[in-house]
């Protein structure tokens, strides 16, 4: 079934986008983007995140609609409706967040939705597939597990195994190695390979240069939802140069500010390695924060940026090493950190606010034991009141309205009401994770001023941001996080396109 | 004392035992099936006890099997409005189901008065005979408690293979767990999670007021306010015993048929025992096996959730 395809002649592209344009909003995800895949070949779609590529892969797949294209798949017209029109014409995508149901069994999931599948469930004859193809593509999935038993490598070749027992002939994967371990994308990669050899196209989304050079046959970089490497031969590519064209120019911006005189250290990180379930963990990272000093920590999302956060601020526990704050150390009990007046500006604001609960409680929220708005166990309600009010004023929530719902505040008043509880005692050390994530330009000025201002009040300030503009704006020393690791280090004054998109690629192996 | 040591005393639980978990067999077999779409479907009882009216009054007094039908028929009207309500206008499924159990109770006791005259004579069905299946319940010790029993308890043994059978052998089955389990995936591989899920309700009605039909016809006879005393609220507690599988449920159901079956020949042992103290084993057993149990026990992750498409 896999070799016929390759049979299709060799000159017409497996598919064709043209002009590909989708708009979120102000955001224009995907401007004029040309993308071609030849019969045969592995093409890796880079970028950083937000470049577009996700969405380019969705409207690939039919999970969403463009604002305008023209499509062709196998040289016929192609405008799919729904992911299913897209998958029953041979397109199957394969995502970070897994569509396999995890309570089934490898084998049930095969014929779960299987079009044309008879009502009875042979589980037989599904056993007897799923050996057949991974006899034919060199896989060991187990047939009779749960999906949810399976480790992450496994689960993703079932899927991969559906996809082609299903008649697929376009594979799309997204970012299918950023939570794999060394050997598995290995493995992922000669899977790749087989699965190429035997005619089936396939489109690789990833932000890891290095592990394209040895997958992909052709390579096209987005960039803020346009082309700006189309194609490109991963052969004869300098990745350092691809690197660059990532990240975009940002000598451009300027880095501008007065040098200013640093206290004694505030926060000090040591070799400390993290291990959590939901998503990369920190390995070996260390460094310092002196009062007046902001650190910013870039990298692609999803490289242990979160664990960070979770773990300065007391949230994680750190199995090696110590966070310690103006000498206390912060132990994996959220208590400590509060008590040792550390900060955290949520990235999510779901969670750091609780939006079914009024503006008041929110305000209030860690100093609801406080003896200012309790007695014996009784809320004091006007207090409670006047001192949502006054910090309201102070950061201007609008509408300053204690007793309206935290949630019914548009996104940049959350934002302000979050920082307004969060800034309120003098913070030792700020963690700001996405300060001004989705704020209009206006409402960003003033949350990235606040942050600033702990740090010119004595704090040590820790920005995480993806946001590029961001950290040159507020940051004096950038550290680059990839896979929970800190790959590079410079002031801000060193900071270079080149030298980033190096280190977020993953390609610098310093430290 | 010494009758316990007696093997017709244990081979009378048994049987009696089977004869007590027919009704629950029923009952957690259909609330397996809408528990594994996602329904939490407390009401359960309420189909029972709708079953148990309409089969005694249909089949007044001697057309049992169209009486059996017809107890099915209503719980799967009662399980209609759970599907209206809580699948379709997707309102709260345990305030929903717990009204149609208080619906259920509260309109079959108001039949019940409506229909009965003050010192008249009830309404009865005869009990069923029992079916004998010759040479094996001629064997010594355990042949009558296995091999003599009604149709209605034989029915529902059947069932519980052909239910097994249904949930993982077939299209059906698998699109059951999935919607409870992962409705979204679910749906993205283009199952109609509203309409699984509306199948899977009704075959628990049905399965529910099969319960209470067999209760009444094979069991009871005679129709009483709140006749089902609670037993649709047990076959909640069966199903998260048996990690909401089929063969388990089936088993959960005779363990309390048995540890109640042991209660009432206890009582005839011990006297002097209160009764109260009896009728509370098959409890502490449920108890101790929850406790024990829960470590495995596999909720399925999407139970009480309600649905809404992804536009």
């Amino acid at each position: 079934m896999l070799a016929s395809s390759s049979q299709s002649s060799l000159e017409e592209p497996a598919f064709l986008a043209d002009a590909v344009s989708r708009r979120f909003g102000e955001v224009q995800a995907l401007n004029k983007v040309e993308f071609s895949l030849r019969p045969g070949e592995i093409h890796a779609l880079v970028g950083e995140n937000g470049a577009g590529k996700s969405t380019l892969a969705k409207i690939i797949a039919g999970g969403l609609k463009p604002d305008r294209a023209s499509m062709s798949l196998f040289g016929q017209p192609y405008a799919p409706e729904s992911r299913r029109d897209g998958a029953s014409s041979g397109v199957a995508y394969v995502r970070q967040q897994l569509s396999l149901v995890r309570g089934l069994t490898v084998a049930e999931n095969l014929q779960l939705g299987r079009p044309g599948a008879s009502p009875v469930f042979n589980l037989k004859a599904a056993i007897v597939e799923i050996d057949h193809w991974c006899r034919e593509l060199s896989m060991e999935v187990p047939a009779e597990s749960l999906v949810d038993d399976l480790p992450l490598a496994l689960r993703q070749q079932a899927e991969i195994l559906t996809a082609v027992a299903w008649g697929a002939r376009l594979l799309i994967l997204d970012e299918p190695s950023s939570s794999l371990g060394p050997r598995e994308t290995a493995a992922l990669i000669s899977l790749c390979h087989r699965l190429r050899d035997e005619g089936t196209p396939i489109i690789y989304i990833s932000h890891r240069l290095p592990e394209l050079t040895e997958l992909a046959d052709r390579l096209t970089v987005l960039r803020q939802g346009e082309v700006v490497v189309g194609g490109a031969d991963v052969s004869e590519a300098d990745l350092h140069e691809i690197a660059e064209m990532m990240v975009g120019d940002i000598s451009l911006l300027e880095v501008d500010r007065p040098n200013r005189e640093y206290g004694e250290t505030r926060l000090t990180v040591d070799s400390v390695a993290v291990h959590t379930s939901r998503g990369v963990g920190l390995e070996n990272v260390s460094f310092q924060v002196r009062s007046g000093e902001v650190l910013g920590v870039v990298g692609v999302a999803g490289n242990g940026q979160n664990t960070l956060a979770e773990t300065l601020t007391g949230q994680s526990q750190c199995v090696e090493g110590q966070v310690i704050v103006d000498g206390v150390e912060i132990a994996g009990k959220p208590r400590d950190a509060i008590s040792a007046r550390v900060a955290h500006l949520y990235e999510d604001r779901s969670v750091g606010l609780a939006a079914e609960m009024s503006v008041a409680d929110n305000a209030l929220a860690r100093r609801v034991r406080d003896r200012d708005f309790s007695r014996y166990g009784v809320r004091l309600l006007s207090r409670i009141r006047s001192h949502a009010t006054l910090l309201a004023d102070r950061f201007q929530v609008r509408p300053p309205d204690p007793t309206s719902k935290a949630g019914s505040l548009s996104g940049g008043n959350q934002q302000k009401l979050m920082a307004a509880r969060e800034l309120e005692n003098n913070p030792a050390v700020l963690v700001a994770h996405g300060p001004t994530k989705g704020l209009d330009p206006e409402a960003s000025k003033v949350m990235r001023d606040r942050c600033f201002g702990v740090a010119e009040a004595g704090g040590a300030v820790v920005v995480i941001s993806a946001d590029l503009e961001e950290i040159i704006e507020l940051a004096d020393r950038v550290i680059v996080l990839s896979s929970g690791k800190i790959v590079d280090r410079f002031d801000i004054a060193d900071m270079t396109a080149a030298r980033l998109g190096t280190a977020m690629a993953g390609l610098s192996s310093n430290e | 004392m010494s009758r316990l040591a007696e093997a017709t005393f244990w081979s009378a639980t048994f049987a009696g035992g089977l004869r007590l978990a027919t009704p629950l067999i029923f009952a957690s077999i259909g609330e397996t099936f809408a528990q594994r779409s996602g329904v939490l479907n407390i009401g359960l009882e309420g189909y029972m006890i709708v079953g148990a009216l309409a089969s005694l009054y249909v089949a007044d007094p001697t057309l049992t099997p169209i009486g059996f039908v017809a107890g099915g028929l209503a719980g799967l009207l009662l399980s209609a409005l759970m599907v209206l309500f809580s699948i379709r206008l997707r309102a709260n499924q345990v305030v929903v189901g717990f009204g149609l159990t208080i619906l259920g109770v509260g309109i079959t006791g108001f039949i019940f008065r409506l229909t009965t005259s003050v010192g008249g004579v009830d309404r009865q069905v005869p009990l069923p005979g029992k079916i004998n299946i010759p040479v094996l319940s001629d064997i010594p010790w355990f042949g009558r408690a296995l091999f003599l029993h009604s149709w209605y308890t034989w029915f529902a043994v059947g069932l519980v293979p052909v239910a097994w059978w249904i949930s993982s052998r077939t299209i059906f089955g698998l699109q059951v767990r999935s919607v409870g389990e992962d409705p979204d995936a679910a749906s993205a591989r283009g199952i109609d999670v509203i309409k699984v899920r509306t199948h899977a309700t009704l075959i628990s009605g049905l399965l529910g007021g099969f319960g209470g039909a067999a209760l009444m016809l094979g069991a009871v006879g005679r129709f009483q306010p709140m006749v089902t005393a609670n037993r649709g609220f047990i076959a909640l507690i069966v199903l998260i015993m048996a990690s909401w599988k089929i063969w388990g449920a089936a088993l959960g159901a005779f363990v309390f048929g048995f540890f109640e079956a042991l209660s009432i020949n206890l009582n005839n042992v011990f006297v002097d025992m209160p009764t109260e103290l009896l009728e509370a084993i098959p409890f502490v057993v449920a108890l101790a096996i929850l406790t024990v149990g829960v470590r495995w026990s596999r909720m399925p992750p999407a139970l009480g959730t309600n649905y809404e498409a992804i536009k």
